[in-house]
């Protein structure tokens, strides 16, 4: 289904979200853009931005989380965030990644802290802004067919607004005094600035096959001259919208009966990540740890890579090291 | 509480080398924990808490100061023979910290003439270093000074019959964690925080401020070519950033091996 928003009446369709819980929408950070926070003034809302450093995945997957209250008579005792809250501002990109993260939280083996706060969450998708950093079209990621309650597509004084949910269509509902449809024009529209976003996305990466020549380039000299430069630092798992591991920690309190179970992100780029018990580490040098990363990164988890092409892991990474440039090399394309 | 009782709770002491004692104060400044603490630990020595030491075997003893001295040396070997667990509290203990920034660098002869005029070394002084390079060291907590929760932290552990979690990854990942701005990317700053050993939880980078390395270097883990390249590209010049390097981790082989550029001109 498809709607029309005009941006006059976008504050007022922001107060009638209010109701599904606090709303987080990006809001200016730094010089270089915008993080998900706390939107207490709509003044702050950035709905055109090109990336938050951290990615939404922190409002599912917590950067550091209590799991479960310990006692050693009582047991053990689950601590889930029930809150209810609203994105606003999401991008396609991410949404895809929230789609890989739903994969392995969801499937299977639910995650209980993590499905709670999916279903707690409702997810409004805005069309992004691309830099040259942007490869999202390379990985298959430039558009989001489901993951969302509502997308809004920027067109010139009004956002064409997509349902993607029955969520997504109550809040259409109760705000059918501003929802209107859309007219041929602001079709016409809708097409020429989809065409205009995508066209400012140029970083290409031939995926083709990547998973192959990975496997077969085990070797490759670009691997240790990028582990020479990588401080093993862990950025670029931090900041990525799909990297999904953790590692959980006991704190006891003094009394040695009461405490807490801790989950904190994880990175595969630093040292205890593969240290097992006996004390064995399976990846002990920072090579083997880089050519990992870029390794699962390029993989397919169920015919989708794990990279949304968000372009974060070179934005942010201190030494430098481009991802997309990296690859290339590798392809020797 | 009985004889027995008191018996049965681990035997700890907690000295000091050359260093501030800071890492002491730490400890104590576990204000609202140390009632219990006591309660938990029979204390047999604590310089900075109580005038009242034994010289006796312990279960643990925590060390801070770096060793400068014979006096330095004899002290520790004694505490390593009396002690089951040697634990090194503080960057000094653990690496050396601050005292040994120009070691390799300058001679103690030349530190005696830039400091009291005389070449004589009067205080019989050597390269300060970490206890480790003359004893064996069960764990090292670091930190300049130690954070207090992880010292805590490290007690219960040892209670309980665990080895203390120290953190062996940079400051980088806490920024991450805390959604942090990279001051380095954001404003070219000249952060340590890819090379230095996180626990502190960004505190320095989480006020915008570039971190200086006080909690050392993870051994093993980095790749200070790396940090010399990075803030190379941002404009600063060698001298700056090898003495920034230096400040609290001197006795780090793969810092002492960085050389200066020769074109390396001005600082930023």
């Amino acid at each position: 289904m498809y709607k029309k928003l005009f941006k006059e009446d976008l504050e007022q369709f922001t107060s009638t979200l209010k109701q599904f819980g606090s709303i987080y929408g990006p809001v200016k950070k730094t010089s270089r853009g915008c993080e998900f926070t706390e939107l207490t003034d709509f003044k702050d809302l950035q709905l055109n931005y090109t990336r938050t450093m951290i990615p939404p995945k922190k409002f599912f997957l917590k950067p550091k989380e209590p799991l479960y209250s310990l006692n050693k008579d009582a047991g053990f005792k689950e601590i889930i965030d029930d809150s209810k809250t609203v994105l606003l501002g999401v991008h396609s990109c991410d949404i895809n990644a929230l789609n890989l993260l739903d994969r392995v939280y969801l499937n299977q083996f639910p995650d209980l802290h993590y499905k709670t706060r999916r279903e707690n969450t409702i997810i409004i998708g805005v069309s992004c802004e691309p830099d040259d950093y942007c490869f999202c079209t390379s990985t298959g990621s430039s558009h989001a067919l489901k993951g969302f309650d509502l997308f809004l597509h920027e067109i010139s004084d009004s956002y064409i607004v997509r349902v993607g949910s029955m969520k997504g269509f109550q809040i259409i509902t109760q705000n059918k005094h501003i929802i209107k449809n859309p007219s041929l024009t602001d079709i016409k529209e809708f097409k020429e600035y989809e065409a205009e976003r995508l066209s400012k996305i140029t970083l290409n990466l031939n995926v083709n096959g990547i998973q192959d020549i990975l496997d077969l380039s085990f070797d490759h000299a670009v691997w240790q001259e990028n582990a020479d430069i990588c401080f093993g630092c862990g950025s670029c798992n931090l900041v990525c919208p799909t990297c999904r591991c953790y590692d959980v920690i006991d704190y006891l309190k003094l009394d040695l009966k009461n405490g807490l179970k801790v989950r904190r992100w994880d990175s595969c780029m630093l040292k205890q990540h593969a240290l097992v018990a006996g004390g064995l580490n399976f990846r002990p040098t920072r090579v083997e740890r880089l050519y990992n990363r870029f390794n699962c990164k390029m993989s397919c988890s169920e015919d989708s890579l794990n990279c949304v092409g968000c372009g974060r892991c070179t934005v942010y990474c201190p030494a430098d090291i481009n991802f997309v440039e990296v690859l290339k090399q590798v392809r020797e394309d | 509480m009985t004889e027995t009782e008191n018996n049965l709770k681990p035997r700890i002491g907690v000295f000091s080398l050359t260093g501030c004692a800071g890492d002491q104060l730490m400890i104590l400044n576990l204000e609202d924990t140390l009632i219990e603490l006591l309660s938990k630990f029979d204390i047999k020595s604590f310089q900075e808490a109580s005038s009242y030491s034994e010289n006796t075997n312990l279960d643990i003893a925590f060390v801070e100061g770096s060793v400068s001295t014979e006096h330095d040396l004899k002290t520790l070997k004694n505490i390593r023979e009396k002690s089951s667990l040697l634990i090194a509290i503080g960057d000094c203990a653990v690496n050396g910290c601050v005292q040994a920034m120009r070691n390799k660098q300058t001679s103690i002869a030349e530190r005696m003439i830039d400091v009291y005029g005389v070449e004589d070394n009067i205080y019989k002084t050597f390269e300060p270093k970490g206890v480790g390079e003359y004893v064996k060291v069960d764990f090292e907590i670091p930190g300049c000074p130690i954070e207090k929760e992880e010292a805590l932290n490290a007690l219960i552990s040892l209670l309980n019959g665990d080895a203390p979690l120290i953190p062996d990854y940079p400051v980088c990942v806490e920024c991450k964690l805390n959604g942090y701005p990279c001051v380095i990317i954001e404003e070219g700053k000249p952060c340590l925080g890819p090379i230095i050993t996180a626990g502190c939880d960004a505190r320095c980078p989480g006020l915008g401020l570039d971190c200086v390395g006080c909690r050392g270097p993870i051994k093993g883990e980095t790749n200070a070519k790396a940090e010399l390249e990075a803030l190379r590209k941002r404009g600063y010049a060698d001298k700056y950033i090898i003495n920034r390097l230096r400040f609290f981790a001197g006795n780090f082989d793969d810092i002492q091996i960085l050389g200066v550029k020769e074109n390396s001109k001005g600082d930023k």
